[in-house]
């Protein structure tokens, strides 16, 4: 290709993209079709008329929709990796075993190094609830398309935006610390998870808040066409990506921290004297054996 | 309820959370973590059994260092052993090569005393056979003159030899 060609293709290509742009432009403002953007910003939150029939059963809020795909989705990867890659585990491990011993050992970790006492039911649980929050943040990237009982179709939005779903795992994870202080400590582990009362309230909302804000930026961007050339990707990133991560790894840290502070076992006297009687009796050995020697 | 809250849906939520929770756990979290654990396990084991091999290692070569220290001192002593053995013998037969040696010469002396004495007490009755033949001869050729010169002659041999 000569460069007098060359120049002439990529004259081409700026003009089709400066009409397209025109054209986009001067076709209007397409999103006013559907919903005005106050509508959508209060659908967002409060889901009062976008609810989607499960089942034909009940009407919900697409937020447990994308739960139960979640979960579906997560449900398939499981039994696949359980059947085909498990087995094939080896001692030196390849790239894929690799990352799947290394999310089971973070979250292992983060139970085992916050909570030394009664981590075992721990580490299963900030793993669950991590890999939902993260696998469920990007969910949202997908977009995956629901049709309303109204009839209009909506992207399904992260499990977790929707404010019941927030509220269940915020309050199941003050569950799981409750049972783990009781089982611990009796009524001592209950009365210090009791003195925390706030914490359910703001690991649902911060959970809530979060990603409800990534939802709304992002149905904003894209609800101006102006805005929606390269702003997306950059929201996307932001609000998606760096949510998953930082909300799974707060949740999970917070459950993890709280769960080791109320399953700790405090030394009451009894059991500090029946531990430093041995201590005393081997102090006297000691000295009985350095005057015979 | 405010916020658009529902009980029902938030149960719904706790429902598929639990599920998801059997599902991650029996499927993904427990048997990654066994597998985990049993290398470890496998990896700690290993390692104990090069540690304990490498002690015992280390112990036989010091057994062997031993040993070997051990033999060179018996060499060492066993050779010195020898040497005063050697030695010992050597001295021994100088000295019983002395004692056939002042053995001998004595022997050889009393020999030569006894010889000596011998010849002295044949040469004694020699001289009393000569001298009694010479008195004799002179009794018979002269008077008592000559018995006293002869006499006095024989007391004087006498007395020469002691």
């Amino acid at each position: 290709m000569s460069k007098k060609q060359k120049r002439i293709s990529l004259l081409v290509f700026a003009l089709v993209i400066a009409a397209l742009l025109i054209g986009v432009f001067l076709t209007g403002n397409s999103g006013s079709k559907g919903e005005s953007i106050q509508e959508l910003m209060q659908n967002e939150v409060l889901h009062e008329t976008n609810k989607i029939s499960l089942f034909g059963l009940i009407d919900v809020n697409p937020g447990l929709i994308s739960a139960f795909l979640v979960t579906a989705v997560l449900f398939v990867f499981a039994l696949i990796v359980r059947i085909f890659v498990i087995p094939r585990f080896r001692n030196v491990p390849g790239k894929f075993q690799t990352v799947l011993e290394e999310a089971v050992g973070l979250f292992d970790r983060l139970a085992k190094s916050n909570s030394p006492h009664r981590n075992r039911f721990l580490g299963a649980y900030v793993f669950t609830a991590g890999t939902y929050i993260f696998v469920g943040t990007l969910f949202e990237l997908f977009g995956f398309q629901a049709v309303t009982t109204q009839g209009i179709s909506t992207a399904l939005t992260a499990p977790l935006s929707d404010i019941n779903g927030a509220i269940a795992l915020g309050f199941l994870s003050y569950g799981v610390i409750l049972v783990g202080g009781i089982t611990a400590n009796g009524l001592r582990g209950l009365g210090r998870t009791l003195k925390e009362f706030s914490l359910p309230i703001s690991m649902s909302f911060r959970l809530f808040g979060a990603l409800l804000s990534g939802a709304l930026v992002t149905g904003l961007v894209y609800y101006y066409i102006s805005l929606s050339f390269v702003l997306p990707v950059i929201v996307g990133v932001l609000f998606t990506l760096l949510h998953a991560v930082i909300q799974a790894y707060v949740l999970t840290m917070l459950t993890a921290l709280f769960y080791g502070e109320v399953t700790e076992i405090k030394h009451n006297p009894k059991t500090s004297k029946r531990a430093a009687v041995p201590a005393a009796g081997d102090l006297t050995a000691n000295a009985i054996g350095g005057t015979k020697q | 309820m405010p916020l658009n809250i529902d009980w029902q849906q938030i149960l719904l939520h706790l429902l598929n959370f639990t599920i998801l929770f059997a599902i991650l756990y029996f499927l993904l979290y427990k048997p990654v973590k066994a597998f985990m654990e049993k290398r470890k396990q496998e990896y700690e084991k290993r390692e104990e059994e090069t540690q304990s091999k490498l002690a015992e290692a280390e112990k036989t070569k010091a057994q062997y260092e031993q040993k070997l220290q051990n033999a060179d001192k018996e060499i060492r002593e066993l050779k010195e052993q020898a040497r005063a053995d050697a030695s010992k013998a050597a001295e021994a037969r100088i000295s019983d090569a002395r004692t056939e040696a002042e053995k001998l010469v004595s022997r050889a002396k009393s020999e030569a005393q006894k010889e000596h004495d011998e010849i002295v007490a044949s040469a004694q009755e020699d001289i009393a056979r000569t001298a009694a033949e010479a008195a004799e001869k002179i009794i018979a050729e002269s008077t008592s003159q000559a018995y006293d010169s002869f006499l006095a002659s024989v007391e004087r041999s006498e007395s020469h030899d002691k």
